[in-house]
């Protein structure tokens, strides 16, 4: 029974880091119809970057601070620099070349990380051990994990639909994701909603990666399985699903969490043996919609 | 008599072979209606698109309201004052018809308040107005993707005409819709932009819709202007009723 709810809050606590990367990512392609793999480096320089302000700073009370500032500073800056800098240059050319222009982008930001930071590990926990631990049933666990990595998440997730849904610029990147020829045709500045959705998203991998910076030892290559899990949430969930990124992060983060505790072996496939088996059943994702073919 | 509000001189636009505009000189003059008619593949849709930026011609210039055009983006021109409708209409499919109109009168404005809501009072009522002067007052709250197509078209030009344009382009308004609904459409669209003092420009196939809507008639054929003129002269002129509309006998 123990080993069942260390699963589900080993679940819930992944589920939360997960989520934060993959919005981010199904933003991104919703609007831009650009699969960013160089999310998962925005992922890794996040986390890099806020271990190191937590250092530099040395003083646990702000340490929650620094790690904001430090998604903030990556996302306002990486944000803008890739997008004018790069992927306005490829909006208009064919998939494979925007997928190998991201995947370049994502070699060359994995060398600068191993350039700035090198290839110890590192490790600055000072924000886990300001919150301290919680008790669950019998369990001690860290309440940095278990409440305020899951509270980010569902706070972004909710913020992120209230913009969306109800602002006047979230309908507008909505309308632009969904014909941006209509959005030209009203005025609409699209070049301007792609580079403000791509900030966003890139605030969002930043901020995964520092939530998760102080739980775990940083190595080169941290951004690469983030990546490919995000993208199994991601399509798991449907391109472009908002919400339904949530529910597949935390599918998935639970589905992981219990092959630990249950059948370790299938710790590494689980996530994507859960994407296939919708994928063959929901091409277009869980929640993801079929798209009429415009002639 | 109107001065011109739009400007075309030598328009040229060739695609490999064809040449959709070879040579195109039109003046539109302000506040008239005109329709645009020829055969599939005379260049009528090349000229809208040269028009409001989404092609750029290979030659010539474009004069709106005596400011050079030309190489402007769409966007730019749009916020000059010119608007259009497409063929199959551009909505915002996943957004009701009012959230499309409010959109459209948005457009303009400054869209960088990241907590400013698409539906103010102000611009609530601003857009029922207008969907009432369309007759889609009843379907406000309908999503875009649930209309018929009839009503599609009707917002399309709608949401044109909420950028409140001092010249509207409208791309075969009629088309894809039953014979009896096109004059209801086109009742519907005229009076409603001449009331809001648009000039309007329209391409269209259908001679009946043609004849009882246009002021002024323009004669496409292989990227070239074949006649220009008072509706009921082109329509009558025995050269353009045998090799564009296709009636048999050049007499009237």
């Amino acid at each position: 029974m123990q080993l069942l709810l260390l699963a589900v809050l080993d679940g819930l606590a992944y589920a939360a880091q997960l989520f934060m990367v993959a919005v981010g990512l199904t933003l991104v392609f919703g609007v831009l119809k650009i699969l960013n793999v160089a999310h998962g480096s925005l992922f890794a320089i996040g986390a890099y970057t806020a271990s190191t302000l937590v250092g530099l700073i040395g003083t646990p009370d702000l340490s929650l601070i620094a790690l904001a500032l430090a998604a903030l500073a990556v996302g306002a800056v990486a944000g803008p620099l890739i997008e004018r800098g790069l992927l306005a240059r490829i909006y208009d050319k064919e998939h494979v070349l925007q997928l190998l222009v991201t995947f370049a982008l994502f070699m060359i930001l994995e060398d600068v990380q191993k350039l700035l930071w090198g290839v110890k590990p590192l490790f600055e926990d000072a924000p886990v051990r300001l919150l301290g631990p919680i008790v669950v049933g019998d369990i001690y666990y860290t309440a940095y994990q278990l409440v305020l990595m899951p509270s980010v998440a569902a706070a972004s997730l909710l913020i992120l639909v209230w913009f969306l849904r109800r602002t006047l610029l979230g309908r507008t990147i909505l309308a632009v994701t969904h014909d941006r020829e209509a959005a030209q045709a009203i005025g609409i500045d699209a070049r301007r909603v792609y580079l403000l959705a791509f900030t966003i998203g890139a605030g969002l991998a930043a901020l995964g990666g520092a939530l998760a910076a102080p739980t775990t030892s940083l190595v080169p290559g941290i951004g690469v399985q983030m990546i490919v899990l995000s993208f199994a949430v991601v399509a798991t969930a449907g391109l472009g699903q908002i919400e339904g990124a949530a529910v597949t992060a935390l599918l998935i983060g639970l589905g992981r969490s219990f092959a630990v505790y249950f059948a370790p072996e299938l710790e590494v496939v689980v996530p994507y043996l859960l994407m296939v088996a919708v994928l063959l059943v929901r091409p277009e994702g869980l929640f993801g919609r079929s798209e009429l073919r415009r002639i | 008599m109107s001065r011109a509000i739009l400007r075309a001189r030598g328009l040229v636009l060739a695609f490999g072979g064809v040449r959709a505009a070879d040579g195109i000189d039109l003046d539109v003059l302000e506040g008239e209606v005109l329709a645009i008619i020829g055969p599939n593949g005379a260049g009528k849709t090349t000229f809208l698109n040269m028009v409001t930026g989404y092609l750029k011609p290979q030659a010539g210039s474009i004069q709106f309201a005596d400011r050079e055009i030309t190489r402007l983006s769409p966007r730019r021109i749009v916020r000059l004052g010119i608007a259009r409708s497409f063929q199959i209409p551009q909505l915002f499919r996943e957004h009701s018809v009012l959230a499309n109109i409010a959109l459209a009168l948005a457009a303009g404005g400054d869209f960088w308040s990241p907590h400013r809501p698409l539906l103010t009072t102000a611009r609530e009522t601003e857009a029922q107005a207008l969907l009432q002067r369309f007759g889609l007052a009843d379907l406000a709250q309908q999503r875009a993707d649930a209309l018929d197509e009839g009503a599609r078209k009707l917002l399309d030009v709608a949401m044109a005409a909420a950028l409140a344009p001092r010249l509207l382009l409208m791309d075969e308004p009629t088309s894809g819709v039953a014979t009896a609904q096109k004059h209801a459409i086109m009742d519907r669209l005229i009076p409603a932009l001449r009331q809001q003092g648009v000039t309007v420009v329209f391409v269209e196939h259908d001679m009946e819709v043609v004849a009882r809507y246009a002021d002024r008639v323009a004669v496409w054929s292989q990227g070239k202007i074949l006649a220009e003129g008072p509706a009921g002269d082109v329509l009558a002129d025995p050269t353009v009723r045998r090799d564009v509309i296709g009636l048999e006998g050049a007499a009237c």
